[in-house]
């Protein structure tokens, strides 16, 4: 039987939680954590540093507790979801009647990109749903963008407070809406390359050839001009014309974007999860997600866009 | 060591050499079969050319030929209608076809030159789905036999009386062609070993698989090699090809490629049955 606020919950019990100071953080996760030990439950704990420190030294005894490295964890969404299915998976063909998993999500305030890890938070009500998980994600609003909590709040059912409530999300819409649309800075100069209608192998001729006067190693070259192809090939076969792709770089980095006129993929686990159908050029966009620095999608006035970058952020 | 690639001109090709050349105008065609037929006896082999014309119009086409008259006299030269040279009527069947360029080829030998080159305009041989589809199988295997044997082919095709996809599908099984015809290619380098050239992606996601299965290719001692030295691209679709050809043929598939993103992309996705080996 499961324990805590998860007790009569079937499948994924996904939680978020804010607080304001290292206090509230130990008020939050220490009990969460400890009523897991006492029950027996597999307990994970993948934060970053400075929390995985307050943690060690103010639970009284940390066996039983499976501290995983946040900055591996989370390296991108991609790996976290193959990473947590294959652990998660383990313990249910054990038989466990509950996991508890705390995380640090990263989010710009932690430096990294937060477009694709909105999605993944999206995407966890599913892609997790199978099993018999309580998941805790606490943000630290001294760090985490006003936008950030909006997106927060949407994508997660439950939320904890620091007094021990755990409620019910009013707000709770993982799919209302894609993630607000963040301009890389490169994007606000003209592109170095605009094309109209390429083919795939024009794309890809276009980005290594603005790829050459960067500093990038030739992974990061190779993975970001087999995501310019993927995304031309994806917006020929799935999207509408016209299929534009254009290129912006600087001497670190290269940003690549790809718009169709179509309404973009139905599914908002596109690119995090491999995709049998080929049909959906899903594994194009998931191998895209697991290669490139930062992968990120919005839909305006123009169509669908997807975007990749190489190279620092 | 054949010739492979895309190529602007059919002049230089040597004894073993197989280009595939769609054209739009008539009289360019009967211009590179000249220059083709002239390198072929210059080198000593023994030249056919191969339309669907009679004696007369074929023999006025190699006017401009030098030495033709000669050549014609003494055997060197010689014209085949189509219908004479691909006896199986419509649809072709390969391997009887190769048989017959194989004793055509040990024929010229026994005369004392040094193999035989064919200029062909083949279109009448591909004009229906079936007839296209036995073709480029043959092509396939003819091109075996050219990667051992003294035996050189051009084979000509009208772009305006087929279609694009019909070349692209007829150029991929020659290890060389004009421009704009296929965008890879799958050829023999030697009787026993097969080459994979070009860029494979959305363009060849059909084409591709096709051609694997046109080719028929054979393991030997369970392994299905590739040369892929000349491999430009591949997309994570033609290497799924692959591993189903492997799983069709009960070997492992062995890509020898520069390409590093070929192994990353087959270790990241666990693409089953397909090793990555550099070149």
């Amino acid at each position: 039987m499961r324990t805590g606020a998860a007790r009569d919950h079937v499948g994924y019990f996904h939680e978020t939680a804010f607080y304001r100071d290292d206090d509230d953080f130990l008020a939050l996760v220490v009990p969460f954590l400890e009523e897991g030990l006492r029950a027996g439950e597999p307990t994970l704990v993948a934060c970053g540093a400075a929390n995985e420190r307050l943690l060690r030294a103010a639970l009284s005894d940390v066996r039983g507790v499976t501290f995983l490295p946040g900055a591996d964890q989370y390296a991108r969404p991609t790996e976290a979801i193959l990473n947590y299915r294959r652990m998660f998976a383990d313990h249910a063909a054990a038989g466990v009647a509950q996991i508890r998993v705390i995380g640090d999500v990263p989010h710009p305030g932690t430096g990294a990109p937060w477009d694709w890890w909105a999605r993944y938070e999206a995407a966890a009500n599913r892609v997790f749903g199978e099993f018999p998980l309580w998941g805790l994600c606490p943000y630290d609003l001294r760090t985490t963008p006003a936008e950030v909590v909006d997106d927060v709040l949407r994508t997660h059912p439950h939320v904890a407070r620091p007094d021990g409530q755990h409620l019910a999300n009013p707000g709770f819409d993982p799919f209302g809406r894609w993630p607000a649309w963040r301009p890389h800075p490169l994007q606000s100069r003209p592109p170095r390359v605009e094309l109209l209608d390429p083919s795939p192998a024009e794309a890809r001729r276009a980005v290594e050839r603005v790829c050459d006067g960067v500093a990038l190693g030739e992974d990061e070259r190779d993975d970001i001009v087999y995501a310019a192809s993927e995304a031309v090939t994806n917006g020929l076969c799935h999207g509408k014309p016209p299929v534009r792709l254009r290129v912006w770089a600087d001497a670190a980095r290269v940003v690549v974007a790809v718009t169709d006129g179509g309404p973009g993929p139905e599914d908002p686990l596109v690119g995090l999860v491999p995709t049998e159908d080929s049909a959906s050029g899903g594994l194009g966009l998931w191998i895209a997600h697991r290669t490139c620095r930062d992968v990120a999608m919005t839909h305006d006035e123009e169509g669908y866009t997807i975007r990749f970058t190489a190279g620092v952020l | 060591m054949r010739t492979a690639g895309v190529l602007d001109a059919v002049r230089g090709l040597g004894l073993h050499d197989h280009v595939c050349w769609p054209y739009d105008d008539p009289a360019d065609f009967r211009r590179r079969a000249v220059e083709f037929l002239a390198d072929g006896l210059a080198l000593g082999q023994r030249a056919w050319y191969v339309a669907d014309s009679d004696d007369e119009v074929m023999r006025g086409h190699l006017d401009e030929l030098p030495g033709a008259a000669e050549a014609l006299e003494r055997g060197a030269l010689q014209l085949h209608p189509i219908g004479e040279t691909y006896r199986s009527g419509q649809v072709v069947t390969p391997a009887d076809q190769v048989a017959a360029y194989a004793a055509a080829t040990d024929q010229a030998l026994a005369d004392g030159y040094t193999g035989l080159r064919v200029a062909a305009e083949a279109t009448p041989m591909v004009r229906t789905e079936a007839s296209l589809e036995a073709f480029c199988r043959y092509e396939h295997q003819v091109d075996r036999y050219m990667a051992g044997r003294p035996f050189a082919a051009m084979c000509a095709y009208d772009r305006h009386e087929l279609s694009e996809e019909a070349i692209g599908n007829l150029a991929c099984m020659h290890p060389a062609s004009g421009p704009d015809a296929a965008p890879f290619r799958l050829y023999a380098t030697s009787a026993s070993e097969v080459a994979l050239a070009g860029e494979l992606d959305l363009d060849s996601r059909e084409r591709f698989p096709a051609a694997l299965r046109r080719a028929g290719l054979r393991p030997i001692g369970g392994e299905l090699v590739l040369d892929a030295s000349e491999l430009d691209f591949i997309d994570h679709r033609a290497l799924f090809a692959l591993a189903r050809e492997g799983l069709r043929t009960g070997s492992e598939v062995v890509l020898r490629t520069a390409l590093s993103s070929a192994a990353r992309l087959v270790e990241l996705l666990g693409v089953p049955g397909v090793r990555v080996e550099a070149a």
